[in-house]
């Protein structure tokens, strides 16, 4: 068995060579994981996020950046894990996305 | 580079012989501020649980934040210049790293040493595993599909395109990241060792010299 | 590391790697499956991270080693020199002893 993840040998074209920002938004799901991994919580071990991401399934895992599908697979084992659900998430998300929109908005003019 | 690049195959077998990835997945402003947008709820989402509170993660934000470059820089300029913390840095780099200091978070740190005659390059095919509690995050080539899958198998080549040409009289050894062991490129000293101090000689000391990627 | 009690293997063994057809969060990879390599160093025990990945956190801890491969035994014809070396950590279960045919220089 041969995850899609499992790509040493495979073949591959240029490597990319440009330097890229490590974004804020980026930092905080490293840090929420950290948090979330720590000896006080143990909620998501780095392994247990790593099964994550290895069972999005191939076409997931090809179109998502490295720290989204981090951020993906977090999502993905709270969930399985009843830690969080899907339902407070989206409202969550509805919820700053109008704030967000709002401020753009607002921003603009 | 940019985001959506769908693979053509759809079989569940993944013929990775026809495969080829895209070197890096980068995410475009829309994505970025999908992901800004998403963790931040995440975040409040756990918070409202108790998870979690803001200054915790701000706090990590920070200690993350931290390691870098200068660290590893550190620890090889006292390699060069102490044998005796050279040996056991070699033997044990955990406890060696600590001992200056620099707090470790990974299980193990197995230090590889340049020589005239061995050239050491690192790589984690399976993901992006890396001694980040020293150095940081890893660049975004470190990461990509790219190196990822070429390292282990052409290095030689991986090295020209980073403008490093190894002579066929040096043994270039890959070491492919994926337990729990990090590493660190001991490189070699400048001839001119003596003449430098710590802090000149920290200054020669470049991220790409502790992957392995330059010489 | 020095090798502790227990241990089935040392320094300058002869191991197969083994493909245990385990579906889930392993963390050997397919290129190694099957080759045949050299232990070069003990690196201790830890948990084992597929059963890590399903939240299994109680044990038992599993010896690691660092295994040593030849780019020809990996890839058949490479373009690698021949004294180029692949190096790798891997868990004992995946780990079966080989009888040496041919000392490593």
């Amino acid at each position: 068995m041969r995850g899609y993840h499992d790509i040493g040998g495979d073949t591959a074209g240029e490597i990319p060579q440009q330097e890229l920002p490590w974004l804020h938004w980026e930092k905080q799901t490293e840090a929420i994981r950290n948090l979330l991994g720590d000896g006080t919580r143990r909620i998501i071990s780095l392994d247990e996020m790593r099964r994550g991401f290895e069972s999005f399934g191939a076409e997931k895992y090809g179109k998502h950046s490295f720290y989204r599908r981090r951020l993906e697979s977090m999502i993905d084992i709270l969930i399985e894990k009843g830690v969080i659900s899907s339902r407070e998430l989206e409202h969550a998300v509805k919820e700053k996305k109008r704030v967000w929109d709002e401020n753009s908005k607002a921003g603009i003019e | 580079m940019t985001k959506g690049n769908d693979h053509d195959h759809d079989h569940h077998d993944h013929d990775h012989s026809e495969v080829e990835h895209e070197a890096l997945v980068i995410e475009d402003d829309v994505g970025n501020i999908e992901g800004q947008i998403m963790i931040d709820a995440l975040q409040s989402v756990l918070i409202s649980r108790g998870l979690l509170t803001a200054p915790e993660v701000t706090k990590e934000i920070q200690q993350l934040e931290s390691p870098g470059i200068h660290l590893g820089a550190k620890v090889v300029v006292k390699a060069w210049t102490d044998p005796g913390y050279k040996a056991r840095l070699l033997s044990n780099g955990k406890s060696a790293i600590q001992e200056i200091g620099i707090s470790v978070g990974e299980a193990q740190i197995v230090v590889v040493e340049n020589t005239p005659t061995v050239h050491n390059l690192i790589t984690c095919t399976l993901c992006s595993c890396y001694p980040r509690s020293i150095l940081g995050q890893p660049p975004s080539w470190y990461i990509s599909k790219a190196y990822r899958a070429r390292t282990v198998r052409e290095p030689r080549k991986v090295l020209e395109e980073f403008g490093v040409t190894l002579s066929k009289e040096i043994q270039l050894i890959v070491h492919d990241s994926n337990a729990d062991m990090r590493y660190l490129v001991l490189p070699e000293p400048p001839a001119n060792l003596s003449a430098m101090d710590a802090t000149k000689l920290e200054a020669t000391i470049g991220r790409d010299d502790l992957i392995g990627v330059s010489r | 590391m020095s090798r502790q009690d227990g241990c089935r293997f040392k320094v300058n063994d002869c191991v197969e790697i083994l493909d245990l057809g385990k579906a889930g969060h392993v963390r050997i990879p397919f290129y190694v499956r099957g080759k045949i390599g050299l232990i070069i160093q003990y690196c201790g025990r830890y948990l084992n991270p597929e059963d890590l990945a399903v939240g299994k956190t109680s044990g038992p801890t599993i010896d690691l080693y660092r295994v040593q491969f030849n780019h020809s035994e990996l890839w058949g014809v490479s373009e690698n020199l021949s004294q180029d070396r692949l190096v790798i950590e891997i868990y004992d279960h995946w780990l079966k002893p080989i009888e040496k045919i041919v000392e490593e220089s």
